[in-house]
């Protein structure tokens, strides 16, 4: 059974197209990076496959229309949606997601929010100031937010749009780890340094551009296609580079 | 001995806090202070509405109109704010109208308007019985609300998105709240008039966040803080001869200052 499917979703807001007729299916487990230029409808993309807006079209995760599935889904959503305004610790940041069902935190609550605390390396932050913490480590306890319910499909809206290089690489590892048991869907700029763990590609700009591996799907036809410029592209062995620097400009 | 109107204004003073530690304390994390202030006006235009409706009509405690009106101000910026609208524009537009019905509405009841400018000012040197025990009910049902929902508002406020995509109903979430601001406000009208009631639903919440910066030190902070200055206002108000509120508000805003002043 395909993790997640969507046959003909389209997503209007006000009479504004943001997403067409967008077919694809999303083996479970794998790991899938979405890329497409800003306002291509990434975001919108996911926020339909979390019931969290109305499109047509269908949808259906593990067999069950979005708003049955919540569940299954672990989710990071672009930093921006956070108020800061809510003077939270990391730890309440983490149990939240878990004991806003419940009247009482639970022992076992504590220890995986611990346990997930210290997977993506801020363990040491258990009782800090969210507020207070940099934008890189302020995504990494939102990843591990989004492990707390044990999901079987994690969504991640750009979550290294704010790490230094060291955390996306041990992040990129842990994704490595978690895409043996768990669907993977993550929105990406630069996918160079994933392109070993990612199975498939999709490229959306409100349609869907191309959907396939690495080398079918990385190239230059493809890149001016999404991005409407040309843009080096280098393969070497298996894998591709999207070269989006001056000296290729 | 104590005179039972001081007594009855301590009593107020300590429910007033109850309400600042909650309803402001959420104001502050919600980021919409500005509904508040704009609540007691609409709150403001209901009482005038329900002296009127006394007046020709049918006999109705002008307080339960004010409270009606006020929920339905905040239902409607609940919805504007579900259907994206910002919700500081939203409580600006109600804030218009609001002023617009209360002026109507006082035009039309002339020479009782003063009872409606009572609610402008309050006193809490002046309240019934009545006015305890309705005060004493709407704030356990304030602190009832929060003690049973309190995670679910703080997972709504702090990434509504996220807790929509678990599964929370957002949007009945939101509106609970802005509806226990709204009778949060409306309880606080006799005591403090509508003009104070920011002076100690916000500022004590707000200078608290600055003081003590987590979720938790808020909420106590926001408690002291109006407390403290409510307690001040009305001692103060025997030794200089003025109203309570006014001190009270004062007393607060100095809080805050000093918050400002540190680190
Ligand atoms: N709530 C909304 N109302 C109206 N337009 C929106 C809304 N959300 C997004 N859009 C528009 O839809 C387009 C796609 O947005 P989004 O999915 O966030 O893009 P991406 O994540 O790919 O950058 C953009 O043009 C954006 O302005
Ligand atoms: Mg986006």
């Amino acid at each position: 059974m395909p993790a997640i499917s969507t046959e003909n979703l389209t997503v209007q807001y006000g009479d504004y197209y943001a997403l067409e007729n967008l077919s694809v299916e999303i083996e479970h487990p794998s790991l899938v990076v979405i890329m497409g230029p800003n306002g291509a409808g990434k975001t919108t993309f996911l926020k339909a496959l979390l019931g969290l807006i109305t499109y047509s079209g269908k949808i259906r995760i593990f067999n069950k229309p979005p708003q049955e599935a919540r569940e299954l889904i672990g989710y990071l959503p672009q930093r921006d949606t956070i108020n800061m305004n809510v003077p939270l610790r990391v730890k309440d940041v983490l149990l939240l997601p878990l004991t806003s069902r419940s009247l009482s935190i639970k022992k076992e609550y504590v220890s995986l929010a611990k346990q997930n605390l210290s997977r993506v390396g801020m363990a040491e932050h258990w009782n800090s100031k969210f507020g207070a913490l940099s934008g890189g480590q302020q995504q990494r306890v939102l990843f591990a937010r989004a492990l707390m319910t044990n999901p079987k499909i994690l969504i991640l809206d750009e979550p290294f749009s704010a790490t230094d290089v060291k955390t996306k690489m041990s992040l990129i590892n842990m994704l490595h780890q978690l895409k043996k048991e768990m669907t993977i869907l993550i929105v990406l700029h630069d996918i160079n340094p994933m392109v070993e763990c990612t199975d498939r590609v999709l490229l959306l700009n409100k349609k869907l551009i191309a959907y396939g591996q690495v080398s079918e799907v990385i190239n230059e036809e493809n890149m001016a296609k999404l991005y409407g410029t040309h843009i080096p592209v280098i393969q070497r062995g298996n894998v591709c580079y999207v070269m989006g620097g001056d000296r290729h400009a | 001995m104590l005179d039972i109107l001081v007594l009855r204004g301590i009593i107020a003073v300590f429910l007033i806090s109850a309400v600042s530690a909650t309803v402001g304390s959420f104001s502050i994390f919600r980021g919409s202070t500005f509904f508040v202030s704009g609540i007691a006006h609409g709150a403001l235009a209901g009482a005038a509405l329900g002296i009127f409706i006394a007046l020709t009509f049918f006999t109705v405690d002008y307080l339960v109109v004010a409270l009606l009106f006020a929920i339905l101000f905040a239902l409607a910026i609940g919805y504007a704010s579900h259907r994206n609208e910002n919700v500081d524009v939203a409580v600006g537009i109600m804030f218009a109208v609001s002023m617009s019905l209360a002026v109507l509405f006082l035009s039309m009841i002339r020479e009782y308007a003063s009872v409606a400018w009572g609610l402008i000012i309050g006193d809490i040197l002046l309240l019934s019985q009545a006015d305890i025990e309705i005060l004493v009910v709407s704030v356990t049902f304030i602190v009832l609300i929060f003690l049973i929902f309190f995670r679910k508002f703080l997972y709504v406020v702090f990434d509504s998105e996220s807790a929509e995509a678990s599964g929370l109903h957002v949007f009945r979430y939101e509106t609970l709240l802005f509806i226990l601001m709204a009778v949060g406000v409306v309880s606080l009208l006799k005591c403090v008039g509508a003009i104070l009631v920011y002076a100690l639903l916000i500022i004590p919440a707000a200078a608290a966040r600055r003081a003590f910066p987590t979720v938790e030190g808020t909420i106590a902070g926001a408690f002291i803080i109006a407390l403290v200055s409510g307690l001040f206002g009305i001692g103060m108000s025997f030794v200089v001869n003025v109203a309570p509120s006014s001190m009270a508000g004062l007393f607060a805003a100095g809080v805050y200052a000093l918050t400002l002043f540190r680190k």
